[in-house]
């Protein structure tokens, strides 16, 4: 017993000497970790979901997968594409059949060539696993047959001629057929990742790191750095505070309240723009007509008919101060927001269109002349024929960050024209349900992630999208449903803008949403340890493969 | 003999309350309104032909149970569904061949993932249990035996304060300390130390690991010095104590043979307690220092609607607590033999 107590005693006093001999140790440990190579290390705070590029959805699995496989094209930071794994590439006069000379001498990681039939094999494993969320839902659907020839050559056969085919093929990562082949395309969780891209994948470890090593034999290009790692954050404040301590090399992302601190650390430079994919904010109104509500589908269609009268939203647009929005939510990193094409989409974007500028008289205005008035007295207006008042139901997803301050502004700057919000935070999923194709709503707070092509946001506003639930407005009109079927056909590229454009004129007349923001992406890096970090393109991506290949060690 | 049968009394009790939380789990999520084949998903590019193939893939077109047509919000199901084609029974068939079932979310083997975090979060939180259960019976020992001195109120309220401490907020604070000092803010190891010599891998570790188990520790240590405290100073007050002062035992030959095993009887409760829910992990110390434990998944799988994980996790949770518990009850009638006679 004597000797249990004494033991314990011990143990107490070794655990005190241990915390109090902490620093010391440190010293002694840190000398193996820094490695002679030139070892780039990111911090993110996400990480990939899977690495088998069918079924991955995360960002951040699309990073990992950029870097690690080749596809057809290459997306540029400017926006625009390039011939990767194709020496040339050959489009019938129809538009219906590509032919694409894949360029001798592509190696995979483990040293077997990279030739036409891992192409096509790729692009028929897409096309033929109806279980790949966006591979066959989205990428895929307008593929007739891949077929590789002799010459090494692959001929893709469309159903239909499509403008945009690049965007089509450039998350289409083409796979080795000597792995794939003989793996389960669903169960695979594809952890060794051989590819033919710039890195290879060394060591990965699910919400801790992963390690990519150099691909220094890639046929395009080959890094001029050693190794990639980029390590998983939970915590936003750890990720600035391990930049400005030089744990970390680059991070992917930092909180709004942490750029002005950044900008006067010593060694870091903080870089601001267009996120690569942009997440679009919307404030959505509900503005169905009864005639258009999907029942079968689950429509229940609660909305507050004055939000179907273009002029009652005219009114909230001239009453929303977006730069007040801006300058308080995001502490001034965004542009003020148009349509749900998104500056960051580049030549997509219809710059010519002029905002409805804020001006709260005017929308007081818009009101009266519409009739709605305050027939009670009580501050707020009622429907012209009094039978409700423009009291908006207004939702927003609980795991937003920016939407509770956005909803209260938005409270306050439509009060100044007679307008209340009952405001109320919902489960994402439950607003889900709520949303769409239910439309039981009257304003929600919410967005959208994109495409480099502007296709898939411009469905959103079709009528075709009011019962697969993607329309959140219910907004129908057939002129733009027109529209939109051109542009998926019209293979001229100066003619396909000209519609688009177009497009974003109408939903913006017709002010189906108000978007308040394009929000910017921050990132930083130090500059005492890598230079070359592509920062003065249209987009902001640090951790693009195109920055990762051309970064080399600060001499 | 006796002994024997509340002891299988108290096994087959545990048994059922695992049962019973296997079946309140399963229900739990999906009584919550929502899909999860579109949770976390907002992509005009996911059709709705892609969602309908998750949905097959994770069999939740199946209905949740059968004969359960007025039971809303859940997805109704009627009596002519076979019961064996329900998510339900599908689930329980699973469970009893051991499968937790695959991740909506990273389509992984959800044993695969609660195995991989289930060490990091007992590494962690239990170092931090041991560091804290030892110092704060320490200090409770030291308060109670100079109860009412001056060591005694500095015991109590260090105590008070460092129980009462946000734990998040002391995290953050020993985040910014340690990271001013070369300590590693974030994950369990080093990247690329897993080639290194095994000793130095463990030097690695150990450092990943000295913030958040100092957190643990310090936010833990109070509540034990209170109730060892507390509890010494009842026993304290006891005659048979006052005898042995009479008999001319010293002060530590009390405390060690006469006091602290009658003492320790709440602290085991409170141990077993805790022990039991070091498998839940600490989310708000795994989520400053993203250590890749539990808490952190569970964190996770909450967000992203990930119900088999959360199942799992939750079935893993249980059955600790459960099974701590059951030692504890046992571990009881070991040191009051009085408990058994019931």
């Amino acid at each position: 017993m004597k000797r249990k107590m004494l033991y314990l005693l011990v143990l107490a006093v070794l655990i005190l000497s241990a915390c109090g001999g902490k620093p010391a140790s440190t010293d002694t440990s840190e000398a193996p970790v820094t490695t002679e190579p030139a070892v780039v290390k990111i911090g993110w705070a996400g990480n990939p979901d899977s690495l088998n590029p069918g079924l991955a959805i995360l960002t951040e699995s699309y990073t990992i997968l950029e870097l690690v496989y080749d596809s057809m094209y290459e997306l540029n930071l400017d926006g625009s594409f390039t011939l990767t794994l194709a020496e040339s590439v050959d489009r019938s006069d129809d538009g219906l059949v590509y032919t694409y000379k894949i360029k001798d001498g592509i190696k995979w990681h483990d040293g077997k060539p990279l030739t036409a039939e891992d192409v096509s094999f790729s692009y028929n494993l897409y096309k033929d696993t109806p279980e790949y969320p966006y591979m066959n839902g989205y990428y895929t659907p307008y593929f007739e047959s891949i077929k590789a020839t002799e010459n090494n050559e692959v001929v893709l056969t469309l159903t239909e001629a499509i403008p945009n085919i690049e965007s089509q093929l450039v998350f289409l990562y083409v796979l080795p057929k000597h792995i794939w082949e003989s793996v389960d395309k669903l169960e695979y969780e594809n952890v060794e990742m051989i590819g033919s891209g710039p890195f290879k994948m060394t060591e990965y470890v699910q919400s801790e790191f992963i390690r990519l090593t150099a691909n220094k034999e890639h046929f395009a290009t080959p890094p001029k750095v050693d190794e990639v790692i980029f390590q998983t954050f939970e915590n936003q404040d750890a990720l600035v505070q391990a930049i400005k301590t030089g744990q970390l090399d680059m991070i992917t992302e930092m909180s709004n309240t942490a750029v002005e601190s950044l900008k006067t650390a010593e060694n870091v430079e903080v870089v601001v723009g267009s996120p690569l994919a942009p997440d679009i904010s919307d404030i959505v109104f509900n503005q169905l007509e009864d005639e258009n509500c999907p029942k079968d589908d689950g429509g229940i269609c609660t909305g507050h008919p004055a939000l179907r009268d273009r002029d009652m939203r005219l009114a909230l647009a001239h009453a929303t101060d977006k730069q007040k929005l801006i300058d308080v939510i995001l502490l001034g990193l965004g542009t003020p927001g148009l349509t749900l094409i998104p500056d960051g989409l580049g030549v997509w974007y219809n710059n010519s269109i002029k905002d409805y500028e804020f001006d709260v008289e005017k929308a007081n205005q818009i009101l009266n002349d519409a009739g709605y008035f305050d027939t009670d007295g009580d501050g707020v207006r009622e429907m012209p024929d009094g039978s409700r008042p423009l009291t908006f139901r207004l939702n927003w997803p609980s795991d937003s960050i920016t939407a509770p301050r956005l909803a209260e502004l938005l409270s306050e700057m439509w009060g100044e024209i007679g307008v209340t919000l009952e405001m109320q935070a919902v489960d994402p999923d439950a607003l889900t349900s709520q949303c769409c194709p239910a439309f039981d709503f009257d304003i929600l707070l919410w967005g959208w992630g994109s495409d480099p092509d502007p296709s898939a946001l411009l469905y959103v506003y079709t009528t075709e999208a009011i019962p697969t639930g993607s329309s959140e407005t219910g907004y129908s009109n057939p002129a733009y449903d027109e529209l939109y079927a051109q542009q998926q056909i019209t293979l001229d590229f100066e003619a396909r803008k000209a519609i688009v454009w177009e497009m974003q004129k109408m939903v913006h007349d017709d002010v189906v949403y108000i978007i308040p923001w394009y929000a910017q992406s921050t990132q930083a890096f130090r500059t005492d340890r890598f230079t070359g970090w592509l920062t003065g393109q249209s987009k902001v991506e640090l951790s693009d493969v195109s920055s990762l290949v051309v970064i080399e060690p600060v001499k | 003999m006796n002994r024997t049968r509340t002891l299988l009394k108290k096994i087959a009790w545990a048994v059922f309350t695992i049962l019973f939380v296997i079946v309140l789990n399963f229900f739990l999520f999906r009584v919550l309104p929502g899909d999860p084949a579109r949770a976390g998903i907002r992509d005009p590019r996911l059709k709705k032909e892609a969602v309908e193939m998750l949905r097959v893939r994770f069999g939740l077109d199946k209905p949740v149970i059968n004969c359960f047509e007025s039971l809303n919000p859940i997805k109704v199901g009627s009596c002519a569904v076979n019961p064996l084609d329900t998510q339900f029974f599908i689930y329980i068939g699973n469970l009893f061949q051991g499968e937790l079932g695959i991740s909506y979310h990273t389509n992984r083997p959800v044993a695969d993932i609660l195995s991989e975090r289930l060490w990091n979060t007992v590494l962690l939180i239990g170092a931090g249990q041991i560091l804290s259960i030892i110092i704060g019976v320490i200090f409770g020992v030291f308060a109670a035996w100079k109860a009412h001195t001056s060591i005694d109120y500095s015991a109590v309220i260090t105590s008070l304060m460092v129980w009462s401490l946000p734990t998040f907020w002391l995290a953050i604070i020993l985040l910014f300390w340690g990271s001013s000092n070369g300590l590693p803010l974030a994950g369990k190891a080093t990247p690329g130390s897993s080639s290194l010599p095994l000793l130095q891998q463990w030097a690695d570790i150990f450092r990943h690991m000295l913030l958040p188990t100092l957190t643990y520790t310090i936010v833990y240590m109070g509540e034990y010095t209170l109730i060892m405290r507390s509890s010494l100073i009842d026993v304290l007050s006891e005659d048979y104590i006052l005898t042995a002062k009479a008999k001319g035992l010293s002060t530590f030959q009390i405390l060690k043979d006469h006091a602290l095993k009658n003492a320790m009887l709440p602290l085991v409760t409170i141990i077993a307690i805790n022990l039991g829910f070091t498998v839940a992990g600490a989310i708000q110390i795994e989520a400053v220092f993203s250590w890749p434990g539990l808490g952190g998944a569970i964190f996770e799988a909450v967000g992203r609607r990930d119900f088999p994980v959360l199942q799992g996790a939750f079935l893993l949770i249980a059955v600790t607590v459960i099974f701590a518990n059951l030692i504890a009850d046992l571990t009881y009638s070991y040191l009051d033999p009085r408990v058994q006679t019931e």
